[in-house]
Parts: structure tokens; sequence; C-alpha cells
């Protein structure tokens, strides 16, 4: 009976891995993820909050490996146990908002000693459904969120640089366009050149948009006033996993006093770091068809040809970045990570 | 025990083991007091701490480590007593408290040593500076890794204490050149990162380190290296330099030197501002400096 059940958990796991890799997702592939973890509570049999950290920590890992330079499943996974784990606590103490993280003040008066999790509490599933179904529900409002915040941002005659096309910072451009005039310069991020995607949806709500080639980013900077674009992991340094060319964007908005926000959802937030520039483990090459046309057959045997995906921004070149629960600085960034997740989960 | 005694107990610790930090051994000299003293309120007691610390300061060592370790010490105690009534109940919790309290310290070095060595990757080139133990540790847990990396130390004038670090870094089995203060510009374009330890880190951020640190700050900032410092966290204390004119002289010299005319007199530390430091390692998780100033703030509110 049980080893069925454990072969349907296996058997979701491995669709769900499955369905990322051929983009069968059209949903939201985090909320898919919460959706998954939930199924795996409510079905498979566990007794005690150790076993259920447990489970989901191996099906969490399994996920997180086939998807390494998609951090956003992995930190969900991370929240979900720190949820368990606070659910957990709270039915034990009976005690609200306990901090699990490590702190100078708990060596001080020597407390903290850490529980096993090993105890059987009969309403702790409830409870973290429950909770689970609260943060679906955040999950889903985050893109409003964010972009409700737009008016506090962007201001009547400002000009805006973005790279690339992010749905967030689409969002939150036509939020502010609502009520503010201003202009939007978007560079066209080749060689895959979603930047044409971004401008032409734009345009059609009617923002008055103006589509540069990357190489112009530099030129053009000294007229703009913002430059706002997402990201797709913000590291635990306060450090950017962006789109290719945000490095030389984020360099030419230094180079002009040009202040840089990031919109980043908190589930972008990873608790990696990026150690000695290593940039192999943290990028990922795609095809080169677009640097070089399949055309152009007779050259490819005597150049090598690289289309990296991302590039590392280091945290000094960014301003803010504004998450769902507002704005905060880089160097905060380690506190929301602590609010986030356990520092026991910071490896699956 | 009286003031000789506390200095006898004191330096005996640190004689024995090298390993001992000051702060701790400060705190280990404190416990002991508390076993032995006879006060008959909570008063009494912390005035005789501060004796006590106050004894311990003018031992020549780094003051620096004992005077943050002492002021957790002296804090540990305060928020001791807001839980009992009576000082017998106190004093009994205070003693069972302050055993856990010296494990999670003594604890503290390893955690920050294996933090730090996830930093260290195959063909890192590290500069250090002078002699710390937790950078000390944290290569020992990269070499245990089997990973391959080479280590650049400064001789660190005027005690050379960079010679025995090297010499510890060479048993380990990893390859280590040492090179003179003066020479921290030229090697900086070849290493991958700065890594060193501190006597103290203040509310901002900045630590206070072996004369020396700042110079190798200011240049791993010319040259866009990392400067990533590995420290404990009982070494947080409250003090706000904002230059090194700041720093009070009881840490920039020896208590043997003070008396002197100080103008012919060199400083043993100097402050490095939170500005040119990338990361914190600590007991505690990777901070950015900004995060200390909120530990702190969590502790004495």
């Amino acid at each position: 009976m049980i080893e069925n059940k454990q072969f349907g958990l296996e058997e979701g796991v491995r669709n769900f891995i499955l369905d990322v890799k051929y983009e069968r997702i059209h949903n939201d592939i985090v909320i898919e993820a919460v959706k998954l973890f939930k199924d795996i509570i409510v079905n498979v049999e566990w007794t005690t909050a150790n076993d259920l950290l447990q489970i989901i920590k191996i099906q969490g890992k399994k996920i997180a490996k086939n998807m390494p330079l998609n951090s956003s499943v992995g930190n969900i996974v991370r929240r979900i146990l720190k949820i368990i784990r606070e659910e957990y606590l709270s039915l034990l103490k009976n005690k609200q908002d306990e901090s699990q993280e490590e702190s100078l003040h708990k060596i001080v008066t020597s407390e903290g000693q850490s529980d096993d999790f090993n105890k059987n509490i009969p309403q702790l599933k409830l409870a973290i459904i429950d909770h689970l179904n609260e943060f679906e529900t955040e999950l889903e409002g985050i893109a409003d969120n964010i972009a409700q915040q737009a008016r506090e941002h962007i201001h009547s005659n400002e000009i805006i640089m973005t790279i690339g096309n992010s749905e967030t910072v689409e969002a939150f451009l036509k939020k502010a366009a609502k009520d503010r005039k201003f202009e939007v310069i978007v560079a066209a991020c080749s060689p895959s050149n979603q930047g044409h995607d971004l401008a032409l949806n734009l345009a059609k709500s009617k923002i008055q948009t103006t589509l540069i080639p990357d190489s112009a980013i530099f030129g053009i900077m000294s007229r703009v006033n913002k430059v706002i674009i997402g990201t797709q992991t913000v590291m635990a340094n306060g450090g950017l996993r962006a789109v290719c060319g945000t490095h030389p964007l984020a360099l030419a908005a230094k180079h002009y006093s040009v202040p840089v926000i990031v919109l980043a959802p908190l589930y972008q937030l990873s608790p990696q770091y990026l150690c000695s520039y290593d940039q192999d483990s943290f990028n990922s090459f795609i095809s080169p068809e677009g640097v070089l046309n399949y055309a152009d057959g007779d050259i490819l045997s005597k150049v090598h040809v690289y289309n990296p995906v991302f590039d590392y921004v280091p945290p000094e070149f960014v301003t803010l970045f504004i998450s769902n629960t507002g704005g905060h600085a880089p160097s905060y960034v380690y506190r929301l990570l602590s609010e986030l997740y356990h520092a026991d989960d910071y490896e699956l | 025990m009286n003031n000789k005694e506390i200095k006898e107990f004191f330096t005996a610790i640190m004689q024995q083991d090298s390993e001992v930090s000051a702060g701790i051994a400060a705190i280990c000299t404190l416990l002991k007091f508390l076993e032995h003293d006879k006060s008959e309120t909570i008063q009494e007691l912390v005035s005789k701490l501060k004796t006590a610390v106050e004894v311990m300061r003018r031992t020549d060592c780094s003051v620096t480590a004992v005077a943050s370790g002492s002021e957790l010490f002296l804090r540990f105690i305060t928020l001791a007593t807001l839980d009992f009534s009576t000082f017998s109940d106190c004093k009994k919790i205070m003693l069972d408290r302050g055993e856990i309290f010296l494990k999670k310290l003594q604890e503290a070095r390893g955690k920050v040593g294996k933090l730090a060595s996830s930093f260290i990757v195959d063909g890192s080139r590290v500069l250090t500076h002078s002699k710390s133990r937790v950078v000390l540790k944290a290569f020992k847990e990269a070499a245990t890794a089997n990973k391959r990396f080479e280590v650049f130390v400064t001789k660190s004038s005027p005690d050379s204490s960079g010679e025995e670090m090297a010499k510890n870094v060479r048993d380990l089995g990893i390859r280590c050149t040492v090179i003179l203060d003066s020479a921290v510009g030229y090697v900086m374009e070849q290493v991958d990162m700065v890594m060193v330890g501190a006597e103290g880190v203040v509310e901002s951020g900045g630590i206070i380190n072996k004369v020396g640190s700042y110079t190798m700050a200011l240049c791993a900032r010319e040259m866009k290296k990392p400067f990533y410092v590995l420290t404990e966290s009982f070494k947080f204390s409250r003090l706000f330099p904002l230059n090194q004119r700041d720093l009070p002289d009881e840490f920039k010299y020896r208590s043997s030197t003070l008396d002197k005319d100080l103008r012919d007199e060199h400083p043993m530390v100097d402050y490095t501002p939170p500005a040119y430091i990338s990361l914190l390692f600590t007991d505690i998780g990777i901070l950015t400096p900004s995060a200390v100033s909120d530990e702190l703030i969590k502790l004495y509110l």
C-alpha cells in the first residue's frame, strides 16, 4: 500500500521535471511546484515532521538537480521546509514568530537547543496545508504586488531603460502608464532579441517606446533617468544572475550614476553564492545559431562560437530590489534570506 | 580569586594553548572567577567582574579581543539576571548556561572554517595577512577536501607573524609564498581573493586587525578583488570608529608601551572601514558588513 503511494510520488516528481524540461507548463512553474508538494504532503504517509522534511528534501533535491540553472523551484522547496519547521515549532510550543536563525543573542542567552522534529503532532498536516494555501495565494498575487509599487518609482516625463523581456517589468511599466506619461527605451538583447517583444507589447499599450541595439546602451545612457530590469536569480550577496547583457548595462548606468532598480519576486532569492567568479557552473551556453548563421558554415570549423545565457552582476551595481514585500537594498538581502529559509536547508 | 590569580590564570590559558583566542581565554577566566566568587548581590558581582576585566586588559595581549569577549560576558550576566529573582538561583543558572555558552564559542571557529572553505575552489590563489587561526582553519578544511590552491601570506612586520602562518600552511601541504608587506600591491593582480582574520569587528561592520590589513583592503578594492573577513561572532564589539585616530590607544599599543611617548611607537592594529569588505564569514552565517550592527542591536536592545 505504502509502496504504491511512494511510486505515485516518484512519478509525480518525474512528470513535473519532464513538464518543466519540455516547457509543457503554461502556468507559473513555482505555483505548480507548490501544488506538487502539497500533493506529496497530503498523499504520502509520514508520521513526524522529521520524516516529512526528509521526503521533501529528497524530492526537492531531485528536482533542483534536474534544473541547475533555475533556482526558483529549489527556493520554493526551501520555503516549504521552513514552513514545516515553523508550524511544527509553533504547535509544539504554542509560540508564534520564534526566530530559528542563529544569532549572537542566542549564543549569549545559551538558548535555542535545536529540536529534532521527532514528536508526532496530529494537527500538523492540517496546519501545514493551511499555511501552504496561504503561500500559494501569495505567489499568485506576486506580479500584482510588485506592479502596485510602480507609482512610487516612475515619475512623469522620466526616461526608463530596460533590457530583454521580463514579464514583471512589463506589468510594472504598464501599471505606471495608467496615470503617468513616460518614455521607455528597450535594449534588444541580442542574439535572442527578446526586447522586440517587450517593445511591441509596450507600444500596444500606448507607452512611448524606443528600441535600441545593445551596442547603443552606453551612448543612450546619459539621458536615462532610471534603469528597471528583471532578473533570473538574486544571489545571496545581492548580486544578480540576469540575462546576458545586463552587466554592461549596469556598468553604463554606474558610469552615469543612473539608479538601477531590479524587480525580483521573493522566490528568486537564492542562498547561493558565486564563488571566485566561477562562470562555468553558473552560466549556461545555448546553441550559437543566433551569433553565427548556419549559412556561414565555412567559418564554423575555424572559430569558437559561444552563446551564454546569463551575466553575473555584482551587488554594488544594484541600487534597489523591489520584491512583493517592498524595496530592499542589496546589503539587506542576507536578512531576507534568514527570514525566508532555514540555514540547514541552504544546501538541499 | 584576587587580581594576581586572575592574571596568572588568564596568561596560563594563553600560554598553554596557542590555539585559544584571547577573547575565549578572557571568558574562561571570568567563568572561573564566577565559580569561586562569594558575592551576595548582582551589583557586587558585576563590579568585581569589571575589575577582573581591567586586570586582563592590562596584560600584554590582544586587548581588542579581550574587550569584546568580556563585554559579551557582562551582557550574558545581565541577561541571565533578568530571568530570576533570587541571587542564588541566578548564579546557578549562570554557571549552567556558562558551560553551553563557552561550548558554543569554541565550536565557532570550525563553523567559520567550513563556510569559508567553500569559497576556495580548485586553482584559487588566496592572499592573507599576518597570522590568523580561523583563516588557517579554512585552509585546512579546503585542503582536507582535496582542493588544490595556493596561498600568499605577508611577512607582517614588526613581529613577522606571517612566517609562522606560512609554516602552518605549508604543514597542511599547501603551496605557500611569504611576501613582503610592501609587495601587497605587486601580488594583488595574481590572486583571486583576499582572506583575513580579525581581532575585532566594530558596529559599522568594519574590522580591527593587524596593521597592514587596511592597506591590503585598499589594494584589493582598487584591483576589484573580493576582500573576505573570517571571524567568530564573539569578536563583535560595540565600537564605532570613523577613522584610525578613533581607535582607543590601548587597542593600538601593547599595555607595556602605553606610558611611553606614543609618537615614537608604531600601532599594532588598524581599522578597515566596512566599504572595503565584501563579506564576513562568521559562525552565525555569511554576513554583509551591515549585518553586524543588526546582530549587536538584537543583543543589546
